[in-house]
């Protein structure tokens, strides 16, 4: 999955003051690459991540995935692609409080139906389409994942039952249950001990070696170090 | 995502939070138990006034004094003596559609059986009268001819009479008095319950109708309160009023120009006044137990206001992995329906459950009709959707950035 960011410009306007978070950046990221993005607080990190998980749209500038202009596309297809091409982490996780693991995981699959590529719906469910079909389809999926993650014993805990790198490792797995190409972590090992920060990075090492595409944000440097490509953000603006 | 899923989410979002899901059920269910529960009662009287209706007799047709124009029936009965056994005669001689007649003269009275006291209307009738009203005698016998030219001192008593009066004892044969003269006993007639207008029919005594006026009344007159008649047919009520008003207006020398001095009614119209009574106060009370289905309505949108509110974040996180605007939108405006659903069934269960209460308690006739259970779900699960779309439309135009940032 080729990600082409071609003079990307993000300008956020508090009341009349306009702050530039993003200045004409321009990136490509091969399939396969494990890339870790730091810089200072405030350096624009989190919102070219929000760009590149089409969870935001650039204020100028293009962004091509997989040679498609996602620039323009509406809410809808850009819904699509989140769904089926990106996995994203969070910082603080995100799960949903009163779901269980096992419900948490299986998020993304219900919004995972049959959909023409252009993010239209047709609300139908068919299984050689989607790959996913029936409920016992998906929680097998989404069971899977977690016991490969070793939280098959946590299968019905709540959030607040588990610890914050078990919690980590299941948005990890409800980010991969859709089998992302492309998987975005914003501070995913920013809550965490440093021993479970290694585990989890090796994790993420893992998946890049299966062949997903891997964009993470830390400030740490030994967790920058798991990655084979570095970005340094300063001011808006890609330093290395 | 289809419906069976959303409809799964939708309960399972809705259980986590069950006392206020709960309550928010309460206010749909009360409404929608209401209006089953007033519509039953009401359906429920309209058909049991139409059957006493036609139990009365649909064929019947009944001659008042006075005419309509001037308030006929508001001051005929008595003020005008128009009308009189002569003219009953010669409408059941003259008429070809007349069956049966019987002229009635009204009175009241105290009666007295030994040391009991009841106090009744009085019914002078014909002895084609247990007839013409389809009213079968329990006990003894009805009077005949010859009593009705000698008015006699006889008399048939209704099931309430003969209640208060004898209690268990058998009160054929028995002399009771009546404004203080003895009557002998001589029929009691079958218990036929209150009438449509909330009258209890069994609360009379029926004498020979020359009896009220002569011995009652103590008077010379030879009128009637009232011509009551049998015909053959419903279909034939028309052509038969036309008749008997040609009849009687002859037998009045009344001149072309001037109005009828009598009255005649049919009881198709009083069974039209009576249902359509019935049918506006039910309308009246269903429309005000609407306005507790409105209340619930709201309590439904306020919820999901708040409830929106509060899952802002979960709302943005659903964006982020790929819910678009309209999954969201159908997931609040489902949730919304399954709260008002659930409430409506549980609403037709308890109001249908206080409907059969009523019926069995107070003995009041109930009909919880289909159609009226049908219309109630409709209902409840359009006010869901009528009052969980703006929560769900503010929550499907939410930006998942801003979503997930939300505190
Ligand atoms: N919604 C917003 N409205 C206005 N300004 C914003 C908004 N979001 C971010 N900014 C500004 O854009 C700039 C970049 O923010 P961003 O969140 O991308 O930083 P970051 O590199 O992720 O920082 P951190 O390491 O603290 O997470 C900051 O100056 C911030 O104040
Ligand atoms: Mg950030």
């Amino acid at each position: 999955m080729v990600i082409h960011l071609n003079q990307i410009t993000k300008i956020y306007y508090s009341g009349e003051i306009a702050v530039p978070a993003l200045k004409n950046i321009s990136l490509v990221v091969e399939p396969g690459e494990f890339i870790a993005v730091m810089g200072s607080s405030g350096s624009g990190k989190t919102t070219l991540m929000n760009i590149i998980g089409c969870l935001d749209k650039p204020t100028s500038g293009q962004y091509f995935l997989e040679e498609k202009n996602v620039t323009n596309l509406n809410r809808n297809e850009l819904a699509h692609i989140r769904n089926k091409k990106i996995g994203f982490i969070f910082q603080n996780f995100n799960l949903l409080p009163l779901a269980t693991a096992l419900e948490n995981v299986e998020l993304p699959l219900y919004y995972a139906a049959t959909r023409s590529p252009d993010g239209r719906g047709d609300g139908n469910d068919l299984p050689h389409q989607s790959g996913v079909s029936s409920g016992r389809q998906k929680r097998q999926r989404a069971n899977e994942l977690l016991n490969r993650l070793g939280l098959g014993h946590r299968l019905n805990h709540r959030p607040t039952q588990l610890s914050g790198g078990e919690q980590q490792r299941v948005a990890i797995a409800r980010a991969l249950v859709n089998q992302p190409p492309l998987v975005l972590a914003d501070e995913p090992t920013g809550n965490l001990d440093s021993k479970t920060s290694h585990e989890i990075m090796t994790l993420f090492k893992q998946l890049n070696q299966d062949g997903i595409t891997i964009i993470l944000i830390t400030h740490e440097k030994d967790i920058a170090d798991y990655a084979k490509r570095l970005i340094y953000l300063k001011d808006g603006q890609v330093v290395v | 995502m289809n419906l069976f899923l959303t409809f799964q989410i939708a309960l399972r979002s809705l259980s986590r939070n069950k006392i206020r899901s709960g309550l928010t059920v309460l206010g749909i269910i009360i409404g929608i138990a209401a209006v089953i529960a007033v519509m039953a009662v009401g359906q429920g009287a309209t058909v049991m006034i139409q059957s006493q209706i036609s139990s009365l007799g649909e064929n019947l047709l009944m001659v008042y004094p006075g005419s309509a124009s001037t308030g006929g029936l508001h001051f005929g009965a008595g003020t005008n003596a128009t009308l009189t056994a002569s003219d009953g005669d010669a409408i059941l001689k003259e008429s070809h559609y007349v069956r049966a007649l019987t002229p009635i003269t009204r009175t009241g009275g105290q009666l007295v059986y030994k040391e009991k006291n009841w106090f009744s209307g009085i019914q002078g009738v014909a002895p084609d009268y247990p007839k013409i009203r389809n009213w079968k005698l329990e006990k003894g016998s009805f009077f005949a001819d010859s009593d009705v030219k000698s008015a006699n001192r006889i008399c048939v008593i209704g099931a309430t009479v003969a209640e208060n009066l004898f209690e268990d004892e058998n009160p054929v044969g028995k002399i009771i008095r009546i404004k203080n003269m003895p009557f002998r006993v001589i029929g009691v007639l079958e218990q036929k319950g209150s009438a449509a207008w909330g009258q209890d029919q069994d609360d009379v005594v029926v004498v020979p109708w020359t009896t009220v006026r002569r011995v009652l009344q103590n008077s010379a007159f030879n009128d009637v309160n009232q011509l009551l008649l049998n015909i053959d047919s419903t279909s034939q009520l028309e052509s038969a009023k036309k008749e008997i008003t040609e009849i009687l207006r002859q037998r009045h020398h009344l001149a072309p120009v001037a109005d009828n001095d009598f009255t005649i009614n049919d009881m198709t119209e009083l069974s039209k006044t009576v249902t359509e009574t019935a049918r506006l106060m039910t309308l009246l009370l269903a429309v005000i137990a609407s306005i507790s289905l409105l209340v619930g309505g709201i309590g439904i949108m306020n919820i999901m206001l708040v409830s929106v509110t509060e899952r802002t974040r979960e709302i943005g996180l659903r964006m982020a992995v790929g819910a678009r605007g309209q999954d969201i939108l159908l997931q609040f405006v489902v949730e919304a329906i399954v709260l008002s659903g659930i409430g409506g069934i549980l609403g037709i269960l308890i109001g249908s459950g206080t409907a059969e209460l009523v019926a069995r308690v107070y003995g009041w006739p109930v009909l919880v009709s289909a159609q009226s259970i049908l219309l109630a779900f409709i209902f409840s699960t359009a006010v869901g959707v009528f009052f969980g779309f703006y929560p769900a439309w503010r929550a499907s135009r939410l930006n998942p950035i801003e979503a997930l940032r939300y505190e």
